[in-house]
């Protein structure tokens, strides 16, 4: 094992490879506030992915409900109980703005609960039986009631659910790669994209078994594993309609609700992926404490109840949702950019419109600012231009009754 | 303290190694998660394999049952086996030992091979479902193994490639579905009906459903594994140390196995010289080593995890009559 920093945990980890971040790392910001679970996402990536013969189970992107769904079923309990020693417990009195962020985790990961309990290999995890994957949407929108005799009150909500956007998290320390025996997962230099190879691999699924998400999946046609290739044609620059430039993924493309916005994660504060991730910690990872440092974030539901969600967020939760509920002129201007191209955005610029709102949000003032927000292209191009203030557009009089 | 511990965790075994052993060589190509080997497992085994001479003729069935009164007048090995302890992820221990027999009749070699395991394993199109396997190695070229001369006998070392027969239960089963493989739907009967009612369910309409091309990364990048028609129940591979194991382009190797009150014989056949340097390569009259390992599908045995020999075991083929 080596050291490695992980920022999520705001520590050094172990981890069996040295630290080798890509030149920019493959990241997406997803508002769960917004979803409304209608599966587009999903069937966008099965459409172009996942459709063959062998693959009928898979669906590298999925969206479920929490607290009872999960695909496959109950992966995160299953998982978080093999790490828990009793003490998984956030140190956040002292931060560092750079190296830890959230505090300090002082619990096991995937890695270190390995080494503890000496099962010889590099991670904890299991392998779903087939039946755990059979019904990817089981829970749906059942809702877990916390006080069963009095009714919703916000900002928590005594009844509950939401739902969680999942593919593969390109992990930083991804679990898979650190299992592989034959070493024929790897994770790319230019993009930090995770990926299988096919021709390396031999269907032992220790992949499958240590991804602590459960995102690699055995393909019993072809014997082989297989994952999430985050469209990286698309990521190339390959489809000719982004004229050569960087274009998000399928899942991405097709958010109905505009809940998501792709981008890569870089030093550049005026990146909107950075900026949202790492200087207004707006969005959070998934379950940092597996030690995997998963590249997809999360603004968290804000009517959920926050045990809850810093059990899957982790400790920067309260301040996620203070920031969502009361957005600042910036943020409010970085959240217009979300679907708004499918070219992915590398920089944003604001010109500063006038004020049109202001009102007092749970006490706080906030003003409304109509904004234009400009994304830039990996080139520097203007790519999209948009406002805060949605325009509005009134139907000329002869068209009320056409369709 | 953290720091310390998984330095000497990390070193602690080379510089053991170095301190205690000879030559330092082979530690200091150690990779984490790797524990180094005893001394002990250089010297090969005592007993010494004789691939006798039979006139096998030309079988009409190159099956168990056909070849297996070839064996008889050959004197077996018993190889005892054991669990995977060194490379990660480690695994095994559910099979104690395997008995190797084999003859050659001057054109092809045959190695019988016989153990206990009272799960048949043939499938592993289930997630959660692991193949029955066994696998023969033999050194690359002409070689001595002596405990001066390492050379590891968990699948080689850099610099020393081993070529390796690994047979598995489930190709064996692909090669009754007419060479194809197995198809999800052995595996699922009903798998295109909800809830299995359907008593004329989608899988008698086979034609509609391999009329749609099979879109497979494992398929386009040529992976053995992923291949249908690949007509053989033993993959030919090469490796040079953990985690180096590569199908051969070229593949040589056959076999046929039975299984049969909880014991499985896999007999692997091929022919005493080949045209690929990749290749061991049996000259009658001359010698050489093997080794073997067995999985236990039942046990999730596969990779890493499995039944292993930790010594070599030398052979000598018989001269063919006319010589």
């Amino acid at each position: 094992m080596t050291l490695v920093h992980n920022w999520h945990l705001g520590r050094r980890m172990e981890y069996p490879y040295f630290e080798s971040r890509p030149k920019h790392q493959f990241a997406a910001v997803f508002n769960i506030n917004r979803c409304i679970a209608c599966q587009t996402c999903t069937m966008a990536c099965k459409s172009a992915w996942t459709y063959n013969k062998g693959q009928e189970y898979m669906w590298w992107n999925n969206v479920e409900t929490k607290p009872y769904g999960g695909y496959p079923q109950s992966w995160d309990v299953k998982t978080l109980k093999l790490i828990d020693n009793g003490e998984n417990t956030w140190y956040t009195d002292e931060k560092d703005e750079k190296l830890s962020p959230y505090g300090v985790y002082e619990g096991d990961t995937i890695f270190e609960a390995a080494a503890k309990k000496n099962i010889n290999q590099w991670a904890v995890g299991y392998i779903p039986e087939d039946k755990e994957w059979r019904a990817p949407n089981f829970g749906e929108d059942v809702a877990k009631s916390n006080k069963p005799d009095e009714y919703s009150s916000l900002p928590e909500h005594s009844r509950w659910f939401f739902y969680i956007q999942r593919l593969c998290n390109h992990c930083t320390y991804p679990g898979c790669l650190a299992a592989c025996p034959r070493k024929a997962i790897y994770k790319r230099k230019e993009d930090g994209i995770v990926l299988i190879d096919q021709k390396r691999c031999r269907g032992y699924r220790k992949c499958v078994e240590q991804c602590p998400y459960k995102k690699p999946m055995y393909r019993g046609l072809t014997r082989v594993s297989e994952k999430c290739i985050a469209c990286y044609p698309r990521i190339e620059g390959r489809d000719p309609l982004t004229k050569g430039r960087p274009m998000e993924t399928r899942c991405m493309a097709a958010c109905v609700g505009q809940i998501r916005l792709q981008g890569f994660l870089d030093d550049n504060p005026k990146n909107p992926v950075t900026w949202l991730i790492k200087h207004d910690k707006l969005a959070l990872p998934l379950y940092p404490q597996f030690g995997t440092e998963p590249n997809i974030y999360y603004i968290p539901p804000r009517w959920a109840p926050r045990s809850y969600l810093r059990q899957m967020f982790g400790p920067g939760v309260d301040e996620a949702i203070d920031k969502f509920m009361v957005p600042s002129r910036e943020r409010l201007a970085v959240l217009s950019l979300f679907r708004m191209t499918q070219t992915i955005i590398f920089e944003y610029k604001i010109e500063e419109g006038p004020k049109v709102f202001e009102t007092t949000i749970h006490g706080k003032k906030f003003e409304l600012y109509n904004d234009t927000v400009i994304g830039l292209g990996e080139d520097g191009q203007e790519v999209v231009r948009t406002t805060v203030e949605e325009p509005v557009y009134i139907r000329d009089p002869k068209h009320y009754n056409s369709i | 303290m953290k720091k310390t511990y998984s330095f000497l965790k990390r070193y602690g075994v080379a510089l053991l190694s170095s301190a205690f052993l000879s030559t330092a060589l082979f530690a200091a190509d150690e990779a984490p998660g790797v524990k180094g080997a005893s001394d002990e497992e250089f010297i090969p085994a005592k007993e010494v394999l004789t691939i006798k001479y039979v006139d096998v003729g030309k079988p009409y069935h190159l099956d168990v049952e056909t070849l297996h009164g070839f064996f008889n007048d050959a004197k077996g090995v018993t190889v005892p086996l054991q669990k995977q302890d060194k490379a990660f992820p480690n695994g095994g221990g559910s099979v104690n030992n395997a008995e190797v027999k084999a003859i050659h009749d001057g054109l092809t070699v045959y190695f019988k091979v016989s153990w206990s395991d009272p799960s048949k394993n043939a499938r592993a199109i289930a997630v959660q479902e692991f193949r029955d396997a066994v696998a023969l190695m033999f050194p690359l070229g002409a070689v001595e193994i002596t405990p001066a001369e390492h050379f590891s006998p968990r699948m080689g070392d850099r610099e020393k490639p081993t070529n390796l027969w690994h047979w598995k239960a489930d190709w064996e089963a692909d090669l009754l579905v007419k060479g194809e493989l197995e198809d999800v739907e052995a595996q699922y009967p009903n798998m295109h009906d909800d809830f299995n009612l359907n008593p004329y369910s989608a899988y008698y309409h086979r034609e509609l459903i391999t009329s749609v091309e099979v879109l497979s990364g494992g398929r386009a990048a040529n992976n053995l594994l992923s291949q249908p028609w690949r007509g053989r129940s033993v993959e030919d591979l090469n490796a040079e140390g953990f985690g180096t194991l590569t199908t051969q382009d070229h593949q040589d190797v056959n076999g046929c196995s039975k299984y049969d009150d909880g014991v499985w014989t896999v007999i692997f056949y091929r022919s005493l010289i080949t045209n690929d340097p990749h290749d061991v390569q049996f000259v009658p009259g001359g010698t050489s080593y093997f080794n073997m390992a067995v999985w236990n599908g039942g046990e999730q045995d596969r990779n890493g995890q499995k039944n292993i020999s930790i010594q070599w075991h030398p052979v000598t083929l018989e001269r063919v009559a006319w010589q």
